[in-house]
């Protein structure tokens, strides 16, 4: 019988998480100019980053309902003249140290890629 | 049958167990969401495509909601507020039958009780846990049956859960609880549901 392969890490898993956890600080930067809503969002996101941070609206809101539990986010409602109302979120004081935190950390994550992939590119 | 925003709000909500918080807010901001888009010019499929599958989107907000196991010490205290209630309904009728008819009541009454009270209470079982996740016991000390991604059980998942109950082999079942990392029976395992810490309402 052939030894079993060794476990592979949960890459899908990780891949995940990491797409996630950016989602999350772009969303908290974004609302760290002012208030907005759903829809408002994701336009937003997609603009602002040319669209290569194009999210589906399916991934949008699970992430948004999380940063309202977490308390990162307040909402209110309110329902323009056409009659749907819309859900605005806005940072929290929580929602703002989290922010400093997570780009804190996104920040030292992205020098230490970049600085690895440099001194590879480099002749030795 | 083309789906039309409601019917995909609906899906969205039947996939979430009754006790998710803020199912009203999440189904008035689908809502809203789409009407926006649908107002931008955009066609219905697309905005549902965009949105996912309903059991999909359900499950993403269910991830962002952590389960806990309940724990065994408040499961078995809600087991026996279960099987306490249908009890304390079926003495008094049995009583009132030995006082109408005397000791020959006795036999069939106590038979009853057992078996025609047993199948019921099991029928009631797996119904309650099926629509809302909870019995009235499960309710009162705050826990819920959930699939293990977080969503809402099947009825056929309520069964499977409950079989041992019905073929006499409860106890075995349950041993395996001890064991197992997420607190689980044997047939819960096999039905991939368990039972968690109900969420806080809103």
């Amino acid at each position: 019988m052939s030894p079993e392969p060794p476990a592979q890490p949960d890459r899908k898993g990780n891949d995940r998480e990491l797409r996630r956890g950016s989602l999350e600080l772009a969303i908290l930067h974004l609302l760290s100019s002012g208030e907005a809503y759903g829809y408002e969002i994701v336009s937003k996101l997609t603009a602002r980053t040319n669209g290569a941070l194009e999210i589906t609206d399916g991934t949008l809101y699970p992430v948004l309902y999380r940063l309202e539990r977490a308390g990162f986010v307040n909402v209110r409602w309110e329902t323009p003249g056409r009659g749907v109302p819309r859900k605005y979120y806005d940072l929290t004081e929580t929602g703002r140290a989290e922010l400093a935190r997570l780009t804190r950390e996104w920040t030292m994550f992205a020098k230490a890629m970049t600085d690895l992939l440099r001194s590879e590119e480099e002749p030795t | 049958m083309t789906m039309t925003a409601d019917d995909y709000v609906t899906n969205v909500l039947n996939a979430m167990p009754a006790a998710t918080p803020r199912r009203a807010q999440i189904a008035a901001e689908l809502r809203g969401h789409i009407a926006e888009r649908l107002e931008s010019g955009q066609p219905l499929e697309t905005i549902l495509r965009g949105l996912g599958a309903p059991a999909q989107l359900a499950a993403s907000y269910l991830s962002e909601v952590p389960l806990a196991s309940a724990p065994l010490g408040a499961r078995a205290a809600a087991k026996l507020a279960d099987v306490c209630l249908p009890v304390a309904m079926a003495i008094p009728i049995v009583l009132l039958g030995w006082l109408e008819w005397g000791n020959a009541f006795l036999p069939f009454g106590i038979a009853i009780m057992f078996g025609g009270g047993g199948l019921l209470f099991w029928i009631y079982t797996v119904v309650a846990e099926w629509q809302s996740g909870q019995t009235v016991g499960k309710r009162l000390f705050g826990m819920i049956v959930v699939r293990e991604d977080g969503a809402r059980i099947s009825g056929g998942q309520a069964v499977v859960r409950q079989l041992p109950v019905l073929f006499q082999f409860f106890w075995i079942d349950v041993l395996f609880a001890l064991f197992t990392e997420r607190r689980q029976r044997a047939f819960e395992l096999l039905s991939k549901t368990r039972v968690v810490v109900a969420p806080r309402p809103d």
